[in-house]
């Protein structure tokens, strides 16, 4: 469990990215950050594994409190992949790339191996083992530099806009693979401008907005709330605005509509009540 | 690093910030050439102490002498070793005159760097007839190093994250945990180089042989007086210090 009680930062004194924020993420959840540019989600989930200390506030992790844990500590239990693969990849093959990070956590050769292997194959990586990373595509080095954080499963797995430059099929993949491990019982929180991948994978969301949390729940209440689309810069779902769409002609269609299944239900009940 | 301030520009109005930065490159460059040629510390105490009063007209002491106390540590390793390793004759005297002139010089030339904007400085190697290509290449560089320093702890991040332990271990240990460092800085600058290089030709860099310039510097009465005087100060100094020789107390040392 990471819980992050008022906690507050401002850049070189000057510029304030966090101004009181408190959150709590449960082991096992599935949890998404959304808000405009500039909004401190990045230099939330920093908070999170203590590349950022709270100058108020503190940051608890299992219990314990990340001011006296180092970096390095931190990230055996959490993971975090930047927006940039370009900042973390250096070695000369996808291979070594990956093993790199689970060789650091200290897994055994052949343990390392595998891992590897699967998680390669679950990104669709598979083919490019023995690529330098260097002549992959934007695309692929993403992939990559996921791959490298992935395969060592830690406990929480914070990703910064894992789903910029993937094409459908490659985000379905990265879904499904988040999925898996959070069925194995890991957390994952996701910072993305992704609406459609949120409302498919996340139920929780947590919106931002100039530093402060300004809504935290459901991603079916949060998303269907006006004022947090409008003030972090979000284009309404497809799927509420088909629903209000709807709704000017059959007055019964609910508020809240994020997902096709729960639109299907509705109309199918408007069209047999008819 | 402090010490390195005292290169960067800052943005002021004073007489030193108005000259054309031409002729604050012909005061740095006497200034400099004349602190290389003594090794007495009279002498280069004397270049000194005209020197402070130009850094003053640029309303920049507190911010030189800042610096110059980020410097210290450097001068107590200069005194030090030159004081036990130099084979002279009086090796106290002579690592104090070297610690005399490496201020001078930075001095010297923080005149320049305090006082000239990046973007002047690329205008008037351009006036100087310096190729276009290289005098933006140079602006370009210049303006880049913020970014570079910014790069680097964005990467520092990321590989922390990934738990490289960055200062921990012995010093080969310490040496190798700068390969997962360097490695993507110099990728992303190489690929931002070449993508900057794409967006700068896409909006027509190079069409035109004859560019012209919005603003153009203007070498003033004021310009020339500095440059003129400068040049004079320094044929004066060498003929003194070649042709005549400098007078007795002026060669005074240190007895150890």
């Amino acid at each position: 469990m990471i819980i992050l009680e008022d906690v507050h930062y401002t850049y070189d004194g000057i510029y304030t990215a966090l101004q009181g924020i408190s959150l709590q993420v449960d082991d096992g959840e599935r949890l998404a950050v959304i808000g405009a540019n500039g909004a401190g989600k990045t230099t939330m989930i920093k908070h999170m594994n203590g590349l950022l200390r709270p100058q108020e506030g503190r940051v608890i992790l299992d219990g314990q409190d990340t001011k006296f844990m180092s970096v390095a500590e931190i990230a055996r239990e959490v993971g975090l992949v930047f927006q940039n693969p370009d900042h973390q990849l250096f070695l000369d093959s996808v291979k070594k790339e990956v093993e790199f990070g689970l060789r650091n956590i200290g897994f055994t050769e052949n343990e390392a191996e595998q891992r590897r292997q699967k998680t390669l194959a679950s990104l669709g990586l598979e083919g490019l083992a023995e690529r330098s990373p260097f002549t992959l595509s934007g695309g692929e080095r993403k992939r990559v530099a996921l791959a490298s954080v992935l395969s060592t499963e830690p406990r929480f797995l914070a990703l910064d806009e894992p789903t910029i430059g993937q094409d459908a099929h490659q985000k379905n993949r990265l879904a499904q693979m988040l999925a898996e491990m959070n069925k194995r019982g890991r957390t994952v929180v996701v910072v993305t401008h992704d609406i459609e991948f949120v409302i498919e994978n996340f139920p929780r969301t947590v919106a931002m907005a100039e530093g402060q949390i300004i809504a935290d729940g459901s991603t079916n209440m949060v998303l269907s709330n006006d004022e947090v689309i409008e003030r972090c810069s979000l284009a309404p779902p497809q799927m509420t605005l088909a629903a209000r769409a709807i709704r000017n002609v059959f007055p019964e269609v609910g508020q809240r509509l994020t997902l096709l299944s729960e639109l299907e239900e509705t109309i199918m009940g408007i069209l047999g009540g008819a | 690093m402090s010490f390195l301030e005292v290169f960067q520009y800052t943005r002021q109005d004073s007489i030193m910030h108005r000259l054309d930065p031409r002729s604050k490159l012909v005061l740095s460059i006497v200034c400099a050439a004349v602190s290389m040629m003594f090794m007495e510390i009279i002498p280069l105490l004397m270049v000194f102490i005209c020197l402070l009063p130009m850094i003053a007209a640029a309303k920049s002491l507190g911010r030189w002498a800042k610096s110059m106390k980020g410097l210290a540590s450097l001068l107590v390793f200069v005194l030090v070793f030159n004081t036990l390793l130099s084979p002279v004759e009086n090796p106290l005297s002579y690592s104090l005159s070297l610690a005399i002139r490496l201020v001078a010089l930075m001095t010297s030339f923080s005149l320049f760097f305090l006082t000239v904007q990046p973007d002047q400085l690329s205008q008037a190697l351009i006036q100087m007839r310096v190729k276009f290509e290289f005098a933006f290449a140079m602006s370009m560089a210049m303006r880049y190093v913020p970014t570079l320093g910014q790069e680097a702890y964005a990467i520092m991040d990321a590989q922390r994250a990934r738990g490289v332990e960055l200062d921990k271990g012995n010093l080969i240990k310490r040496i190798r945990n700068v390969i997962p460092i360097i490695v993507p800085l110099i990728i992303v600058s190489i690929r931002r180089a070449l993508s900057i290089a794409e967006s700068m030709e896409s909006r027509g860099f190079g069409a035109s042989e004859n560019r012209t310039y919005m603003e153009m510097l203007r070498f003033g009465k004021w310009d020339w007086a500095l440059a003129l005087s400068s040049l004079m100060v320094l044929i004066l100094v060498i003929y003194v210090r070649f042709f005549v020789g400098l007078p007795g107390w002026m060669l005074w040392n240190l007895p150890f």
